[in-house]
Parts: C-alpha cells; structure tokens; sequence
C-alpha cells in the first residue's frame, strides 16, 4: 500500500477555469401550476395519489410509487406546517461567515405527504423546536411573481389558528 | 420477500488492492492518482495490465475534479485504453457501488479478470467543493434559497437527535474514535488524537454540526482486482470473496424520506445478505466500515445495516462496541473522518480495508481474533442511495 512515492504538495502550482454554462428551466407542468395557484391564491396546490395515500408537495403529475396519472388529482392545502428539522447556518456556500447565522427548517405541510425547506422568521434560534407549528410568510399578493421567492419564509403560528383550506 | 430472484452461481474473489495516498491538494492529476492506486492493487494480485479483461471506474459529480465527461478522461489513469470500460455513478455512493458494478461482470460470465478503480480530486473546486452541489437541489422549488449540502444533513443529523433524544456529545464521539484510528494508517490525511470536548469546541458549520463533524476535502484514489473463482484459485492462495452485494435509492424529494432512518440503507443491506447467506448481521458481520462523511452517519448506516437498534448506535458506540477491540470494529481504517474523503475513492478504500482486515493483512489497524466476515457500505446520489458489500474469507 502506497508503496509509489507522491510528490511534495506545497508545490503543487494550479491553473485557473471555469465551466461557463448557463441554463433557462421551466418548473414543469405540476409546479407552473403550483406557481399560478400560490400567485394568486395564496395556498398550495397538491396532488394525491388515493391509491397509495400519498399527497405530494411539491406536487407531481404521477405518482412515483405506481405510477398512476395525477394530472386529474389536484387539491389545495393551507401554507401551514410543522417544523420537522432546523439548522442554523453559520457560513456560506463558499464557507464564509455567516453573520448573524441563519435559521433554516424543513417544514411538513399539513395534509400532505411532503414539505418545503425554507427561511425561519420572527424567532430566536434558541426558540426554535422540533414540531413547532409554523405558517408561511408570503409576499403581498401584488408583489408575487409565481416562483419561489414569494415565500418569504415561515413564522411560529399565531395565537389564533388560521382556518384551513379556502 | 425475498430482494433477490435467485443466488448467482459464479463466485468472485477481490485478490489485490492498492490505495494513493490521501490528501489536502495533491500534484499528482487525477490519472496519476487512479495509476497509482490500480498499478500497486495489480501488483498485490501478482497480474499486469495485458491480463485484466475490463476495467470499471467510480468517479463521482464532474464538477470536482472540474473536467466534464472525466471518466473518459480518466480512461488512461485506470487502465482502460483499449479495453471494454465501464464508469460507476451514484455520487457518493459510487466506491462501494464499483465492486457491485465489476462484480456483475464477472459473476455474469462475460469476465474473469476485471480491474476497478476510483478517483476523486476534490481540491480543483472552488472556492469550495460544496459549490458544485449547488445545483444538485430542485432548480424551481430549492435553489431559490441558496441551499448546500450542509444544510441537508445538519436538517438529517437534527432530526435523527430529535427522534431518539441523541446529544451531539454523543455523535462528537465518531469523530474521536475514527481521527484516532486513522493514526494506524498510512495513507491518511486527518488521522489526530482528539476529545469530545475539541469536537464541539470547534467551530459551528451549520448547527448541530461542527467543522470536526465533517470529513475533509480530499484527493485520491483506491482500486482492487477482481477474479472469477478458478482464476482467483490459482492466482491468490487468499482469495476474500464477494459474497453479496445490494443497493438501493430512495426517492429524489429528500423531503419524502424518512430523515431518522435510513430505510434504502436496510434494503440495500437485505439485497447483501440475503445473497450471502447472513440471517444475523450481528452475529455473522465481524467487522464493519459503514460510510461516515458526517459523523452521525456512522451511526445512522450501522442503524441501516442492522448492526444497531434504531436510535440505538450511539449508547454502542459510548460503550466502546464499535472500537477496534471492541465487540463489532467499525471503521478500523479511521474511515473518511480519519482517512479523508475523495468521494469515489473513499469508498473503495472501505472495501480495500476489508481485503486488509479479512486477509489479517492491517498491520496496527488489525482487529483482534479470526474475522470472517465484514459489510462495506457507501451513501450519496441526492442523499438517497444505499451500496453495500458482504465480503468473506469463504
Ligand atoms: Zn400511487
């Protein structure tokens, strides 16, 4: 093992380069319509396979367990949820301070199989827990473009629980 | 339910492994480092080039080494020119996943000599490898927030420590045993004697994660022969046989898996021993290397590979069962928190440890008594892919 000598790495002299590539993506079929439907109603369209009981958010034009067409499966839910996990970011990509850190959490969504990652708000990172519930934080409806930029983040849900779906 | 249609009948022998060094940033390219690595497992195996059949490579996302298309262009480096090549892919998971691929060659019937190589040159990227998994994550739903993969499995190791009630001084643990053990190998890169204390003294990655959590950037490479039975008979007088293989994906949307357990793990392991005729892993694996890229991996692949009870491996591993004396080495090589991790690399090495470790060829890393048995495993693609290898002396 390692028998073949390799050689001093203090001299290892580099050359620069990128990979200079850009791309346009479409959301596909299921998330232009989970888009228009965040627009301008400010709820989450699913897709639910009845068969395998599974809800999907994001949602899915099939199911990928058997397969069945849900282009005909869709439903609205709340933008409410659990925190399932959280983080807290303390450096960039890049591995460059984060200051101050970032509360990151993985939020399940009620009434659905699935969940949305997003930004942690109005909280200390020391109050954050597991199961907390939350609620989306969406941009004013006038300002929302149908992307993901419209959810600005989530918030621990007020006293007063908002009614469920529309 | 049975996970595999029926036993395949041609028996494959690992009979030589070689493995580069691994370190922070290498001279040597990519090619040079596979050289290396596949030249000295080709020596051990008492072969040369002329004699190997095909030849497979593991070499994980392009975006590290930064040369698109880089298993053709690491052809020449593994030893493929001229000769039916294969490149094995499943990110992380692609080390362990190149046995299963080279081992599939053979027990088919198509070969009986096949050489398998991985490389991994993590140090071209930057400013940081964690750049190119940028645009791993849902380009609609996911990369509007700048997400990495640190998030990913900091989110994976809270959750694991929310659902068994885990404190993180118990996962810091992982990292002293493994940086300990890689002192005993000579290839490593992050070997150190280390405390609990300077785990979590160190700083906060993405919290609960600590930069001693987490393996470094690596370049290297590792590589083995593999034979068919009556070629592995008369070429080694200790053959270590492959003796079942399995893996398995669970889906894309890490947001539909199970963040505690890692049930493709368990599948892929399943598929492995059903193969070798383990109905006991914990009585009939003597020596495991699970993959440990982040510390609470360790721990949640030993859970996976049902050599601990779920939420369980962390009090085993407190209890000293998973030291290189202990009941069930893990991770005797130091594994890729002590070793280092170039990705595809990294995982080979666990299987070329198990060659060392079954053959009682690992020197100061040899675990104790006659081991007979031992369970290599790797993890990767978009977080969801178990490959695992049952490897015996029989
Ligand atoms: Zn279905």
């Amino acid at each position: 093992m390692t028998r073949k000598s390799i050689t001093n790495v203090s001299q290892a002299r580099v050359w620069r380069g990128t990979m200079p590539v850009q791309y346009l993506y479409t959301a596909g079929v299921a998330g232009e319509r989970f888009f228009q439907t965040l627009r301008r109603k400010g709820v989450f369209a699913v897709t639910t396979c009845a068969e395998c009981q599974v809800t999907y958010l994001p949602p899915r034009l099939y199911c990928e367990r058997c397969f069945a067409d849900l282009s005909g499966a869709w439903a609205e839910v709340a933008p409410s949820g659990r925190v399932h996990t959280y983080t807290v970011v303390h450096e960039d990509q890049d591995g460059r301070p984060l200051d101050p850190p970032q509360v990151v959490a993985f939020v399940r969504i009620d009434g659905t199989s699935g969940g949305l990652i997003g930004r942690l708000l109005h909280l200390r990172p020391q109050d954050v827990q597991v199961e907390m519930p939350v609620d989306a934080v969406l941009a004013p409806p006038r300002r929302r473009r149908g992307g993901m930029d419209d959810i600005t983040g989530f918030a621990p849900r007020r006293v007063l629980p908002r009614r469920r779906t529309p | 339910m049975s996970l595999i249609k029926r036993k395949p009948q041609r028996r494959v022998a690992v009979i030589g492994a070689g493995l580069s060094l691994f370190m922070r940033r290498a001279l040597d390219t990519g090619k040079e480092l596979a050289y290396y690595a596949a030249s000295q497992a080709l020596q051990t195996a008492g072969i040369r080039l002329k004699d190997i059949q095909a030849v497979v490579m593991a070499t994980a996302p392009d975006a590290f080494d930064g040369v698109h298309m880089k298993g053709e262009w690491l052809l020449d480096g593994a030893g493929g020119v001229g000769k039916p090549y294969l490149r094995a892919y499943v990110g992380g998971g692609s080390g362990v996943f190149s046995i299963i691929s080279g081992w599939m060659m053979v027990a088919s019937g198509l070969f009986d000599l096949v050489l398998v190589v991985a490389e991994e040159k993590m140090s071209s990227c930057q400013p940081h490898p964690q750049g190119a998994f940028l645009t791993i994550f849902d380009h609609t739903i996911e990369r509007p927030l700048g997400p990495n993969l640190l998030w990913i499995f900091s989110l994976e190791q809270q959750r694991y420590m929310a659902a068994y009630g885990i404190r993180n001084e118990d996962i810091a643990l992982v990292s002293v045993k493994n940086k300990h053990n890689a002192l005993a190998h000579p290839a490593a890169q992050v070997a150190a004697h280390l405390t609990v204390k300077d785990i979590l003294d160190s700083d906060v990655v993405a919290w609960p994660v600590h930069r001693l959590m987490v393996s470094p950037i690596s370049d290297g490479a590792a590589a083995v022969v593999l034979a068919s039975e009556q070629v592995a008979r008369r070429l080694s007088d200790r053959p270590i046989w492959i003796q079942g293989v399995g893996w398995c994906l669970d889906t894309s949307y890490w947001g539909n898996r199970d963040l505690a357990y890692p049930r493709y793990v368990e599948k892929a392991a399943w598929m492995a021993y059903e193969m070798a005729g383990v109905t006991e892993p914990r009585k009939q694996i003597h020596v495991a290397e699970p993959y440990d890229p982040f510390a609470y991996k360790e721990l949640h692949h030993l859970e996976g590979l049902q050599l601990a009870d779920r939420g369980q491996a962390p009090e085993d591993l407190a209890r000293g069962r998973f030291d290189r004396t202990g009941e069930l080495p893990s991770c005797p090589s130091g594994g890729l928190m002590g070793v280092g991790n170039p990705i595809a690399a990294a995982g080979l090495m666990k299987i070329c440890e198990l060659f060392w470790q079954l053959r009682r060829e690992a020197g100061a890393r040899q675990v104790p008594g006659n081991p007979e048995r031992g369970v290599a495993q790797a993890w990767g693609d978009l977080m969801q892919i178990g490959t695992v290898a049952v490897l015996g002396v029989r």
